[in-house]
C-alpha cells in the first residue's frame, strides 16, 4: 500500500561509545517533501540524518538501537546491506568535497562507472541531466574536463549534489549544505532543494533557522539527543508548542 | 539574556501603547462632546491624524525589526498583532472624528427625545468600556480581558438593532436628530468592533491561536 511516509523513525537511540547522543527519537518522514532538523551544536543532528542510512556505525565505538523503517522495510534488519540502503541516499556535506582530482565530468559519472556503468551515451545523458537537475548544467556545460576544484564553492557543493543525484537516490540527506557558502550561493542551493523536493525526499541539517524556515515543509527540533518538537514548519515557527522550542528558535539560548 | 531585537520590540510597544491611550481619549472626548452639546471636533480631527500619523511609525519600526531580525514565533506573532492593532487605534481616532463631525453638521442630541438620549448614552458607555478594555488587555496581554470584550460587543449589537427598530417604531420629532442619531450608533458599532479585533489580536499574540470573538 502507498505510504505517504518514507521513514518511520521509531525509538532510536545512537551513542558514541558511553555517549548518549540520540533518547529515543520517533518519528515519520513525509515523501517528497523537506524535513529540516534543527537544534544547537552537539545535539545530534548530524547523527541523525547519518543515522538514516547507516553511516553513524562506521564510526568506530557507535552504537544504535531502535528501528528506522525505510519505504517500510527496517533498514537496521541484519538480512539488510547498508551498502544498498546508502545507494538510495544521496548525501551532501558541509563542505563541498567533489574529487578535486577529478574533472566536473567525471565526478558527476564517478558513481555511475563504479557500478559498472561504461556506456558513453548513457553517461553523457546521465551527466547532462544531474547538471541540470543541480542547477548547474548551463554554467559548466562548456568546461566538463575542467576540474572540479576549479569551480566556486557553490558550483562545488551544486557539483556534489549532481554527483549524488547520477545514481538516482530517492532520498537526499544535507547536512549544512550551505554553511560554508555566501548569500547568493546559498540561495540557490535553497531553491535546488526545494526543486528536488518535486521528485526526491529531502532531510536538511541546519544551524541557520531562518533556512529551515525558508526552505522546509517540516520542521524537528533536537535538544540534547532529545525530539523536542517536529511539526508542519509554518506552525513550528509561528506558534510552537514546547516552550524550548520557543526559546531557541527567538534566540533566547543557543 | 537580552537580545538584540528585544530594545525594538520594547520600542514598539511603548509607541503602541501611547496609541492606545490617545485613541481612548479621542473616543472619549468625541463622544462626550456629542452627548454634552460640545464641539469637539477640532482637537478630535488633530487626535486623529495624530493617529494616523502613530500607526504609519509603528508600521514602520514593525517591517524594520522584521527586516534585521527574521523574527519567529512569539515576536512574529507580536509584529503581526501590533501592526493590526495600530490600525484599529486609527479606526477609532476615524469614527471618534466622524462623530465630531456629525455633530458639527446636525448638531448633538439637544433636540431628540428622551428616550434617544438615554439610548445614546447607554450606548456609548459601553463602547467607550470597551475601548479602554481593549487598551488594558493590550498592556497586559491579558486574554481574559480580551474574551470579555466579546460579550459586551453583543450588548452593543443588540443595543444597535434595538435602536434601529424603535426609530422606525417612533419617529423622532426631527430629520436632524434621525440622521444625526443614526449615523453614531453606527459609528459606536464599528468600534464595537475594532474592540473586539483587538481582543482577537491579543489572544493571537499571546497563545498563538485564532479566534473570532465577534
Amino acid at each position: 500500500m502507498f505510504s505517504p511516509y518514507k521513514f518511520k523513525i521509531e525509538n532510536l537511540n545512537a551513542w558514541f561509545g558511553s555517549k548518549h547522543v540520540l533518547k529515543n527519537i520517533s518519528m515519520k518522514i513525509k515523501e517528497k517533501a523537506v524535513t529540516a532538523v534543527i537544534g544547537p551544536s552537539g545535539c545530534g543532528k548530524t547523527t541523525f540524518i547519518r543515522c538514516l542510512n547507516r553511516m553513524h556505525e562506521i564510526v568506530p565505538g557507535a552504537k544504535v538501537s531502535g528501528k528506522v523503517f525505510f519505504n517500510g522495510i527496517d533498514i537496521y534488519n541484519e538480512d539488510v546491506d547498508p551498502v544498498q540502503i546508502r545507494r538510495k541516499m544521496g548525501m551532501v556535506f558541509q563542505k563541498p568535497n567533489p574529487f578535486p582530482m577529478m574533472s566536473i565530468y567525471d565526478n558527476v559519472a564517478a558513481g555511475l562507472k563504479l557500478n559498472g556503468i561504461g556506456d558513453k551515451e548513457k553517461l553523457n545523458s546521465v551527466v547532462e541531466r544531474s547538471l541540470k537537475l543541480a542547477i548547474l548544467w548551463d554554467e559548466v556545460k562548456d568546461d566538463l574536463n575542467k576540474s572540479g576544484a576549479s569551480l566556486s564553492g557553490g558550483q562545488q557543493q551544486r557539483l556534489c549534489i549532481a554527483r549524488a543525484l547520477a545514481v538516482e537516490p530517492e532520498v537526499m540527506l544535507m547536512d549544512e549544505p550551505c554553511s560554508a557558502l555566501d548569500p547568493i550561493a546559498t540561495a540557490k542551493i535553497e531553491t535546488l532543494i526545494r526543486m528536488l523536493a518535486e521528485d526526491y525526499t529531502v532531510v536538511i541539517v541546519t544551524h541557520n533557522m531562518q533556512q529551515a524556515a525558508r526552505v522546509s515543509d517540516f520542521t524537528a527540533f533536537l535538544y540534547f539527543g532529545e525530539l523536542i518538537e517536529f511539526g508542519p514548519t509554518k506552525e513550528i515557527f509561528e506558534n510552537p508548542k514546547s516552550e524550548l522550542t520557543e526559546k531557541y528558535i527567538t534566540g533566547e539560548f543557543g | 539574556m537580552v537580545r538584540l531585537i528585544d530594545t525594538g520590540l520594547e520600542q514598539l510597544a511603548s509607541m503602541v501603547f501611547r496609541m492606545g491611550e490617545l485613541a481612548h481619549k479621542t473616543v472619549s472626548l468625541s463622544l462626550n462632546g456629542y452627548i454634552e452639546g460640545t464641539n469637539a471636533y477640532e482637537e478630535v480631527q488633530t487626535l486623529s491624524e495624530m493617529l494616523i500619523a502613530m500607526a504609519d511609525e509603528a508600521e514602520n519600526k514593525a517591517f524594520e525589526l522584521i527586516a534585521r531580525f527574521q523574527p519567529v514565533a512569539s515576536d512574529l506573532r507580536i509584529l503581526k498583532s501590533y501592526m493590526k492593532i495600530t490600525y484599529d487605534f486609527a479606526r477609532y481616532g476615524r469614527y471618534a472624528l466622524d462623530v465630531s463631525q456629525i455633530y458639527t453638521r446636525l448638531g448633538g442630541l439637544k433636540e431628540c427625545e428622551d428616550w434617544i438620549n438615554q439610548s445614546i448614552r447607554e450606548m456609548s458607555e459601553k463602547v467607550l468600556s470597551m475601548v479602554r478594555t481593549s487598551v488594558d488587555s493590550l498592556k497586559s496581554h491579558d486574554t481574559n480581558l480580551a474574551i470579555a470584550l466579546s460579550e459586551t460587543e453583543k450588548q452593543v449589537d443588540s443595543m444597535y438593532f434595538e435602536y434601529l427598530d424603535r426609530l422606525v417604531d417612533k419617529a423622532p420629532a426631527t430629520n436632524r436628530c434621525t440622521i444625526s442619531s443614526v449615523l453614531v450608533v453606527r459609528y459606536l458599532e464599528r468600534i464595537a468592533d475594532h474592540a473586539t479585533y483587538i481582543g482577537e489580536s491579543i489572544i493571537y499574540l499571546s497563545t498563538g491561536e485564532k479566534v473570532i470573538l465577534r
